[in-house]
């Protein structure tokens, strides 16, 4: 350090303000340089002999202070008072704190917005669909009817299929893969025998099996475009899945199977439909189509029990009753007309064949 | 409300201060009045206006209280609004004509000046002044007085309010370098008031 720089910062070294490395060069340049330390002690003595000497003020200050302070503040009108508030919140919602916090919070905020957005109604089908662990039982709890009812409405047809050939036919509603394997445990299922006679419908349905998953929508397309086996398939993959829309898909699907092999093999399915869902609206109009089909076929005792079923559903109450009675005036016709020929029927007659059952004479009615 | 430690700095009592607490406010007062009060005594040179501006200063505090900012250094803004006060009343007085401390009183007070009389009205001053040398503190006095405004200024704001060189020149508005000028020259100025003192000259042996 030369004089120069000395000069500088004598008054810094004077008062205390000079960094460590700088006053320990300034207190070395002193040791060799006379001049300067002539300065600096000259300086020192007249800061030392020279310090002013405090007068106290008088007592009345302070609290006269104070005494103003609070007048001022008293008598501050509301606007100014206002003002101050604001201020004092400005200085909190100026604060680098605030702002990151805010800055986390609407980061938290959109993160949130985006993930829910994220998510759609597709989304939590899958779920569902996978979330239900008993689609083979359900199939085969739909498809598969007694065999009691099997041999009584499909006749000698029906007869011939056998439990077999039900499970065949679940599984046939899965894909083309799963038919084929189907195919092999049951070869001659009643309804491949059917869709062979109505090629034409068949070949108008869509691939089966080559949408995963089937909407309402396109099932009832398919149903109101009379590709039922198509629309059939499509019901049952949606009652499968089971969710809102599954008790009305089953209802379509048996519609669609009425639709394409009538009464006989749909009375047993609504029956099924029945007992999935008793006491709702699709339950009962299941009932109810079973007891027109058994109607239909000449099953007046089945009948009578779809419709007995309905008596308690106020909905379909009146027209169980008039059904009941109509159901009623057949028996006794049915019984009139056994009578008659049995009072007709000369003693030969024994060895004749039997006469013809009733339920063949109502066939021939429809 | 907390109570207010004594052991907290200014810039802490004022934010209190700001939130309310009168308290803190109160503890301000106790600490600066007196520093106050000299620099206004000092840069008026009329003691019928110090106590009144002291308090002025006070209640221009009280009245910008929320523009005060934690990051700024209190004794600075309470000397600049001090320094400003005192401009102001300096310049009122300049038209109207009040004793000055240099002033002889005049009749039987054998050359006494104002700034005698109000030093020897203070116990606690006057009991100094005796240990040290009522001459020397009177040369002092005079030659403070004596300095031109801004090197009093400046003067006054390093040695009673003990700001740092930095903090006087965003005060007073100059670079640092020319405060510092003005306080070597004032230093200098003193020193030739008081060679005349044998105890000075023995401090510069």
């Amino acid at each position: 350090m030369d004089c120069e720089k000395f000069d500088r910062i004598v008054l810094d070294l004077l008062y205390g303000e000079l960094d460590e490395l700088t006053e320990a060069a300034a207190r070395r340049h002193i040791e060799h340089c006379a001049r300067c330390k002539g300065v600096s002690s000259g300086l020192r003595a007249t800061r030392e002999v020279g310090a002013l000497t405090l007068v106290d003020p008088p007592d009345s200050l302070e609290l006269g202070i104070l005494e103003a302070e609070r007048r001022m503040n008293a008598a501050l009108p509301l606007g100014k008072r206002l003002g101050r508030a604001v201020s004092i919140l400005a200085v909190y919602a100026m604060r680098p704190q605030l702002a990151m916090a805010a800055l986390l919070l609407l980061m938290i905020g959109s993160s949130l917005f985006f993930l829910r957005s994220r998510t759609s109604a597709e989304d939590s089908v899958l779920v569902t669909e996978r979330g239900v662990a008993e689609t083979e039982a359900e199939h085969v709890a739909i498809l598969a009817p007694p065999d009691r009812r099997v041999t009584e409405a499909a006749a000698p047809l029906a007869s011939a299929v056998p439990k077999a050939a039900a499970k065949g036919e679940a599984v046939a509603m899965r894909g083309r893969e799963e038919q084929a394997k189907a195919a092999e445990v049951a070869p001659a299922p009643a309804e491949a025998a059917l869709d062979q006679a109505a090629p034409g419908a068949a070949d108008a349905e869509a691939p089966a099996g080559s949408e995963p998953v089937d909407s309402m929508e396109a099932a009832t397309a398919a149903f109101q475009g009379g590709r039922y086996v198509e629309a059939q398939r499509r019901f049952e993959e949606i009652a499968s899945r089971g969710g809102a829309d599954a008790p009305t898909a089953a209802l379509q699907a048996v519609e669609a199977l009425r639709r394409q092999r009538g009464c006989p093999a749909a009375a047993p399915r609504y029956d099924d439909v029945h007992s999935r869902y008793p006491g709702t609206s699709v339950g009962s109009e299941a009932a109810w189509q079973a007891g027109d089909c058994y109607r239909a076929l000449g099953e007046l005792t089945h009948a009578r029990q779809s419709l007995e079923a309905l008596l308690e559903v106020p909905e379909y109450r009146s027209r169980a009753q008039t059904a009941l009675q109509e159901l009623s005036a057949r028996e006794e016709q049915v019984a009139s007309a056994a009578r008659k020929a049995k009072a007709a029927a000369p003693p030969a007659a024994a060895a004749a064949p039997a006469p013809a059952k009733p339920n063949a004479t109502v066939d021939a009615a429809h | 409300m907390a109570a207010v430690r004594g052991d907290a700095s200014d810039e802490v009592l004022m934010v209190r201060y700001q939130r309310g607490d009168r308290d803190a406010f109160a503890l301000l007062v106790k600490r600066y009045n007196k520093q106050v009060y000299n620099f206004v005594l000092r840069q008026l040179r009329t003691p019928a206006l110090c106590e009144d501006v002291t308090q002025e200063v006070f209640m221009r505090l009280v009245q910008n209280a929320a523009d005060f900012k934690h990051e700024a250094r209190f004794s600075t803004w309470l000397y600049a609004i001090a320094r400003n006060l005192c401009i102001d009343q300096l310049r009122r007085l300049q038209h109207r004509r009040h004793p000055s401390l240099d002033q002889p009183l005049g009749g039987d007070d054998d050359g006494r000046t104002l700034g005698d009389s109000v030093s020897a009205q203070h116990p606690t001053a006057n009991a100094e002044r005796s240990a040290v040398g009522s001459e020397v503190q009177a040369s002092i006095l005079r030659a403070v007085d004596a300095l031109p405004e801004d090197q009093r200024e400046v003067f006054l704001l390093r040695e009673i309010a003990d700001l740092p060189f930095k903090d006087i020149a965003e005060i007073t508005g100059a670079s640092e370098n020319t405060v510092k000028s003005r306080m070597r020259y004032a230093l200098d100025r003193l020193k030739q008031a008081l060679c005349e003192f044998e105890e000075y000259a023995r401090a510069l042996r």
